[in-house]
């Protein structure tokens, strides 16, 4: 018995100890559920797999461009294309859209904040690919242009742009570019990334980069130029640039195509040169009120609204946008009784909805409390609405598809109009330009181009495509006086820039608050 | 052979360094009421010789001198002395220690009295835990203990229970202490998947803890202090909850239990909704067509979504205690139905205890397993639903005349009985927690244990929304969308302690080392579904399931994520290893358009050492030294352990001669310790990691194979949070401790805040976890008083009181960071709260509202667009519970008051839906909205117009019940009958159903990551309910 005993004590202390060696551990994760950056000294080796990481920053893309908010609402519901006008408690979104619209933001504002977040996050990962050893050339240029792209929104928005290295932890506060290093840092991409892309001719899809897709960047970039680098004045040398990689793409077969509306559906077309996997179904139900449906798809938003002074832009009868009401192709119609049907238009207006309208067997719809829905033109204020205040914009039509993928980022008439503009800009006469894109549109010619039609005619043919804001800088008139403006805006040059958001001057002491904020 | 000859060396200095033997043996049975005691300490008093009744309770000695006295001394029990007086037989019978007895407490790796406690500790065993309906242990000692606040947030069953012991420490997710089952310290994860959204918004995981069957529960101690916690280390800032199941200890010759309860229940408050009648007028009134909204009914549509529920509950245990050792089985079956159309819980179980004794009782092996299977059942609720609202928010807005029909469809509107008949969401939880421990007697003095425990649990989640459901968000309606989440967590324990314990003259000595390593596997898929071909909701589930085993049949090798949709017929595939790939999946199945499905397959580690010494001089002077080094697998290498030291001191003053008798008990605490906090960080944030991003499918269908990206912003730097804890305590008894009380003073500071804040772009990620250089400061002030009011034979009557408060502030904080969204029509993107430096956490941030201008428009101080601070949070500053029992001869009874006060409450369902805005659109409200002079275009801002005091006092809990006499030697050996009822009646002043709220969606819906608190939106009634209890022995 006490032979036993203590053969047990024996060997269960030797089983302790056993087990106590076997079990200390040193703690190291495994791989698991996910690939481990097996690093020395926390530096970066580079992502997996380039192609991969590069097909997910397009993801990105995509969703940041398809959200209502963020990107979409600088460039837009800051201007004087859009207002969200608060409808009784529908939209008040804790004044998050009213702010916007009245042009007194704050550092705080949720939008501002996750425009930065964004897209800065997005610059990041694709400096992480370009800094990969295994990115092979034609993927560092297509990372480039994603960069490119990236710092261009930052640069454009918020003037400043700051930069990380891919080796650069947490603890490292990242370098901030002027507007001027940040622009010379983005056309030195802008330049490799056409180098290295593979060109791509109209008509095909056109869901990633290609030298045509950044020759359009670079236009745009120096089409601006003279706002981000501070000389006031358009440089010939530029425009002349810019004039060239127009026709560098037009000589891809890009070219305007008549259509208007059709350009919104998803057949090919040879105006679209960037298309983004981005369901437009948001596009679509923030112009559509609550009883307006398509078959198996709900009804809108009843939200977005544009101004009467936008409206009136456009050629045509002031009050009324049915068919025959003199109107211009680009402001559409609005189905009636005549014409509403289940096929081609389930009742729902194209472009600039208006007046009484009307469902898909043609009887005129009312609101949720049993009202005429009779979209008006005037708003009481931008709070205390109801339901039919507001004319309503409708680009991608419902008939087309809801849900499909294929939102227009770059499209060729933007193209023309920046050739029209830059010839303009350079002591040129545009007015050819600008009326073949008129006379294709159904609009009257102009005799002589003035420098009000320009930014007009680019209101007409690009409202809602996201280059509002940027538009009415460069023309100087962003901070003009527009409905439910807070006066103390109006000529505040300040609010070109938008503000370095709250949270990421104290996540950045490198940064440095834009004047007037 | 060797060990042999130290244990011998080792007996031999030890008896060098007590005294020579002297010779003479004396042996005896020690016995208390129900026969021989075990484990009695035997002293000769003056010396260190000493020895331990055997199984028998039979002991032998060998005194050291001739004028010996032998103390007898056993936990629970009064303690003996014996003059030996040359004697050489000496049987003694000890008796019970009726206070001492309930008041043995577990604390971390052993246990104590509350007399010898220098930590804050306080145990409730199962006589005073709450009755009725228990869905989740937490809810038995809701109420019972100072300083711990247990909020049940919604009346769903098996729904999260928030447990705050003294005060909010940190600011992240969770602030749930750390939970013993046994031994076994239980991950802080969910068990089971939280709600996805499947058109109406996301909703919280459920109980992790509802797996135990509270009936198998004997008594649950909660470590309040750092003193008492810091043996847990790293995991005990939040404090620490044993739980200690039932044994077979106290039923030689085996006995049967059977206990059943029968419960009914009913909503306890439902709101004041306006009928047909009055919503035509308030139509009328407004201006509004009447005509156009009237759609010929009258319903009620609380009514439609509540219902009168009927549980029950019942256990059969058999247990017996055969001499070497106990054992304990049980089976239990309960169901308990919710009070909202499609939420029950069902739970069975199996637990069996046994533990017995071998070679002369020197080893001990013990074991505990159990096996749970839970069925929760979900109403179509949310916490994030958006302006439609979810099931209840529909219910309260829906026009009262439309029709009870759930094809009934008005464009734009939900309609609550659809939406009830056209949605699913059910999942099963398996798990097994078991648990083997071996402890060996080495000497007297030492003892070893081993413990090995393994907690595994496999969870699945259906969630089903059916293609004729209207008016769903995510393109749900028209096309079905259904979510599988499949969860399988195990972790594995293993820990070995030694005991050292020994006696001196004038002073005691326990000490324990330990080592622990415990780790947690969390691996499972997330699969979606949408466009089925059915509209039946279990042929959906089945078909989703089909659809995604089928497909990952098809697949060789490992992989992350697959899919396939209309737009992608050929689909694709994911991997990760042994190099990222990506190919085509070559699968579609025609009952389910797209599908996608996602993996997960991570452990992480914890490895401690930890020590305890406890030493006692005179039985007067305690002191208590703790450490803990823990190193986990979270961190990087450089931050991997962290060391939490605690030491405590306590003076029975009563025991000094210069008190007197004027005190039964006088004890004064003095503590201070460390603690740390991981919870809430995630898996491998310190490194660089790349996974697919997650899939999705759009509203149309459409599938975009993900790509490859940074999951984290990876920050090797991250180290430990802490949280510095000072106590003071005074217990007090007065009468032989017929009075007792507890004062506790304490402060608490966290440092190094584990928290995710905004990255200095360019990042990988828009947030970052960090260890922010704030304090988050809790200090209070604790009270408890028991009094035994009257004690006799036939009559006995008790009354307990326990009052705390609480102050909280975040202190050296820059940042600004929005949190407590608000949700509903025209409420997105709104907050309510701002982590902030100089205030408490869950500080409201808020318009304040002045009252309406003469168009019925809302006037705000500064403008509309002008939040502040309101110096109002949704942390209360007192807690407090009172509770009283009676007996009188075979009757008993109960009551239990529960209230909180100083806080405040954001009733965001009026915000969102009784307001004159919402009632311009036709939905329904408050009568009060008809009269408050607000226009139908008036918007509804977040304001102080909604905030309200949630002071609230609670009759949680009454219950009489009868102990029928019973023949001595029937076959029934004891039978009691009991009705309990709970949550009786509420007093507050809160406007909506229960202040005690606070709506909870899944961790993504958080605005900042940041926990919510007292925000009322569309929460899950609470119940009244009503048990009818019956437990019989035999």
């Amino acid at each position: 018995m006490k032979r036993e005993h203590n053969k047990l004590k024996f060997y269960s202390l030797l089983m302790l100890f056993t087990v106590l060696l076997y079990s200390c551990t040193d703690l190291n994760i495994e791989g698991s559920d996910s690939i481990i950056s097996e690093t020395t000294g926390g530096g970066f080796t580079g992502v997996a797999d380039p192609a991969s990481s590069i097909g997910d920053l397009y993801n990105s893309f995509y969703s940041n461009l398809e959200s209502q908010e963020n990107l979409n609402a600088m460039n837009v519901v800051t201007t004087d294309e859009q207002l969200i006008p608060t409808r009784g408690a529908d939209w008040g979104d804790n004044g998050i859209w009213r702010q916007l619209h009245t042009h007194s933001w704050t550092p705080a504002h949720l939008f501002i904040l996750r425009t930065w977040n964004d897209w800065n996050q997005n610059a990041f990962r694709a400096s992480e690919i370009i800094e990969t050893s295994s990115t092979t050339a034609a993927e560092a240029a297509e990372a480039k242009w994603q960069r490119a792209l990236s710092m261009y929104h930052i640069m454009d928005v918020f003037g400043v742009v700051p930069f990380r290295g891919v080796d650069e932890g947490p603890e490292v506060d990242p370098k901030v570019l002027t507007r001027t290093e940040a622009l010379d840092f983005i056309l030195a991409d802008l330049n490799d990334a056409i180098a290295g892309l593979p060109s791509r001719a109209a008509g095909a899809e056109a869901y990633t980069a290609s030298k045509e897709v950044a020759k359009f960047l670079l236009a745009k970039v120096l089409l601006n130029k003279h706002i981000y680098n501070g000389s006031g004045s358009a440089d010939n040398a530029d425009m002349l640039q810019v004039m060239t990689l127009v026709d560098e793409i037009a000589a891809q077969g890009f070219a305007l195509e008549a259509g208007y509306f059709d350009l919104f559906a998803t057949a090919p077309d040879s105006e679209s040169i960037w298309t983004i996997k981005s369901s437009i179904g948001n596009r679509i139900w923030n112009g559509m009120h609550y009883k307006m449906t398509a078959p198996d798809q709900s009804g809108g938003w009843n939200g977005f609204s544009t101004l009467a002074e936008f409206y009136d832009l456009f050629e045509g009868d002031a009050n009324t946008n049915y068919v025959g009401d003199g109107q211009e192709e680009r402001r559409g119609w609005v189905p009636d009784a005549g014409n509403a049907d289940n096929t081609t238009n389930f009742g729902i207006g194209f472009g600039f909805l208006i007046g009484q309208q009307y469902d898909e067997t043609g009887a005129p719809l009312t609101d949720r409390q049993g009202n005429p829905l009779t979209l008006k033109k005037q708003f009481p204020d931008i709070v205390g609405n109801d339901e039919t205040t507001g004319i309503r914009i409708i680009k991608y039509h419902p008939v087309n598809g809801a849900f499909n993928q294929h939102q227009i980022a770059f499209r060729y008439s933007d193209a023309h109009l920046m050739k029209a503009e830059a010839l303009w800009r350079s002591g040129g006469d545009p007015t050819v330009l600008v009326n073949e894109l008129r006379t294709l549109r159904g609009a009257q010619p102009i005799t002589s181009v003035t420098e009000q039609d320009l930014i007009d005619e680019r209101g007409r043919e690009l409202y809602i495509e996201q280059w509002r804001r940027n538009d009415l800088i460069r023309f100087g008139q962003y901070t003009k006086d527009w409905e439910f403006k807070n006066p103390a805006a109006v000529g505040d040059e300040t609010k070109n820039l938008m503000p370095i958001p709250a949270s990421a001057l104290l996540s950045n002491p490198n940064l440095v608050q834009n004047p007037g904020y | 052979m060797k060990f042999n000859l130290l244990k011998q060396l080792m007996f031999f200095v030890i008896m060098l360094s007590g005294s020579i033997i002297f010779g003479q043996t004396v042996t005896g049975t020690v016995t208390g009421d129900d026969g021989p005691l075990p484990g009695v300490n035997v002293i000769e008093k003056g010396t260190t010789n000493g020895v331990t009744t055997d199984f028998d309770g039979n002991y032998s000695i060998d005194l050291t001198s001739s004028d010996a006295v032998l103390a007898f001394s056993f936990i629970g029990f009064t303690s003996q002395e014996q003059t030996v007086n040359g004697r050489s037989v000496i049987n003694v019978q000890l008796i019970v220690d009726a206070q001492a007895l309930e008041e043995v407490v577990v604390i971390g790796y052993g246990q104590t009295t509350v007399k010898d406690a220098t930590g804050s500790v306080s145990a409730v065993t199962s006589e005073e835990f709450n009755k009725g309906v228990i869905a989740s242990p937490e809810q038995l000692i809701q109420g019972k203990t100072a300083g711990v606040q247990i909020s049940n947030s919604s009346g769903e069953p098996g729904a999260g229970i928030a447990l705050r012991i003294r005060g909010t420490t940190s600011v992240r997710s969770n602030n749930n202490p750390l939970f013993v089952v046994d031994g076994v310290p239980l991950s802080g994860e969910a068990s089971s998947a939280e709600g996805s959204d499947i058109g109406f918004g996301t909703s919280g995981a459920k109980n992790p803890l509802s797996f135990l069957n509270p009936n198998d529960i004997e008594s649950i101690s909660v470590l309040k202090d750092a003193s008492s916690t810091a043996i847990y280390g790293s995991r005990g800032a939040n404090g620490v909850v044993i739980i200690t199941t039932k044994t077979g200890k106290g039923s030689q010759g085996g006995l049967f239990e059977y206990s059943a309860a029968l419960s009914f229940a009913k909503a306890a408050d439902t709101y004041d909704l306006l009928n047909r009648d009055q919503f035509l007028a308030g139509l009328n009134q407004f201006g509004l067509d009447a005509t156009a909204n009237d759609f010929g009914s009258n319903t009620d549509w609380q009514d439609v979504v509540l219902r009168s529920t009927v549980s029950h509950d019942q256990n059969i245990s058999y247990s017996n205690n055969y001499g070497d050792g106990a054992i304990r089985g049980t089976i239990g079956y309960a169901k308990q139905e919710g009070i909202i159309e499609k939420s029950s819980l069902e739970r069975l179980t199996g637990r069996v205890n046994a533990n017995h004794r071998f070679l002369d009782d020197k080893l001990k092996l013990n074991a505990q397993l159990s096996i749970s299977q839970t069925k929760d059942e979900s109403p179509p609720l949310s916490g994030s639903a958006g302006s439609k609202g979810d099931l209840l928010g529909s219910a309260y807005s829906a026009n009262p005349t439309w029709p009870n029909d759930p094809t009934f469809n008005l464009e734009g509107n939900r309609n609550p009985a659809n939406f009830l008949a056209y949605t699913q969401n059910e999942s099963e939880t398996n798990r097994q927690l078991l648990n083997f421990s071996a402890e060996y007697d080495f000497t007297n003095e030492f003892t070893a244990k081993v413990n090995v425990g393994y907690d595994h649990s496999n969870s699945t989640r259906e969630a089903i929304a059916s293609a004729l459901i209207d008016n769903a968000e995510s393109g749900t309606s028209g096309n079905g969308a259904g979510f599988i989440n499949d969860i399988e967590v195990s972790n594995k324990l293993l820990e070995l302690t030694l005991n050292y314990s020994k006696e001196f003259e004038n002073s005691k000595i326990e000490a324990l080392v330990g080592y622990s390593f415990q780790d947690f596997k969390r691996e499972g898929r997330n699969v979606e579904g949408w466009g089925f071909i059915s509209d039946n909701m279990n042929q959906m589930a089945s078909a989703l399931t089909a659809a995604a085993n089928e497909a990952e049949g098809t697949i060789d090798g490992s992989f992350q994520q697959y899919g396939y949709g209309p737009n992608l017929p050929n689909g694709f595939v994911n991997r990760l290893f042994p190099t990222a790939t990506s190919n085509d999946l070559n699968y579609t199945n025609s009952a389910v358009r797209s599908v996608v499905g996602n993996t997960f397959d991570f452990t992480d580690e914890l490895q401690s050492f930890f020590g305890r010494v406890n030493y006692t001089i005179a039985d007067k002077y305690l002191f208590t030294a703790t450490v803990r080094a823990d190193g986990s697998s979270k961190f990087g290498s450089d931050n991997q352990y962290g060391v939490f030291p605690s030491g405590a001191f306590a003076w029975k003053i009563n025991e000094e001669d210069f008190m007197g008798d004027s005190f039964s008990t006088l004890k004064l605490r003095l503590s201070y310790g460390i603690t740390g906090n991981q919870d809430g960080l995630g898996h491998g944030n310190f490194v660089r990691r790349e996974r697919y991003a997650d899939p999705g499918i759009s509203d149309g269908g459409d599938v975009n194979p993900p790509g490859l990206t940074a999951v984290s912003f990876a920050n090797d730097k991250l180290k430990w949070e802490e949280t510095t804890s000072y106590g003071i305590g005074i217990d007090f008894g007065f009468a032989n401790d017929r009075l007792t009380g507890t004062f506790d003073f304490y402060r608490k500071e966290t440092t190094d805040l584990l928290l995710r804040t905004t990255s200095a772009q360019p990042a990988p990620q828009p947030f970052v976890f960090e260890n922010i250089d704030a304090t988050v400061l809790n200090q209070g002030i604790e009270f408890s008083l028991d009094y035994d009011i009257i004690q006799s034979e036939d009559l006995n009557w008790n009354a307990n009181f326990n009052i705390a408060y609480n102050d909280n502030e975040l202190q050296d904080f820059a940042g600004a960071i929005e949190a407590g969204t608000i949700r509903g029509p025209g409420l997105s993107l709104a907050f309510s709260q701002i982590l902030a430096g100089g205030q408490p956490l869950f500080s409201y941030y808020l318009r304040q509202f002045e009252g309406f201008d003469a168009n019925g428009q809302g006037i705000f101080t500064g403008g509309v667009d002008n939040q502040t601070f309101v110096g109002k949070s949704a942390l209360p500053e007192i807690t407090s519970g009172f509770s009283t029992s009676v007996s009188y001869k075979n009757w008993d009874a109960s009551l239990y008051f529960a209230g909180q006060f100083g806080h405040y409450v954001y009733n965001n369902t009026a915000n969102a839906f009784f307001t004159a805005g919402n009632f311009g659109t036709a939905r329904n409200v408050t009568p009060n909205v008809l009269t408050s002079g607000e226009s139908t275009s008036a918007e509804a801002s977040v304001s102080t117009r909604f905030l309200e005091k949630a002071d609230f006092v609670r009759l949680q809990n009454a219950s009489v019940a009868y102990t029928v006499p019973l023949k001595e030697d029937g076959a029934i050996k004891s039978l009691r009958v009991s009705i309990t009822g709970q949550n009786l009646f509420l007093i507050s002043d809160y406007s909506g159903l229960d202040p005690e709220v606070s709506t909870n969606p899944d961790d993504a819906g958080l605005l900042n990551n940041l926990p919510t608190a007292g925000i009322d939106y569309t929460s899950f009634p609470k119940p009244r309910t009503f048990t009818l209890g019956l437990n019989m022995t035999f």
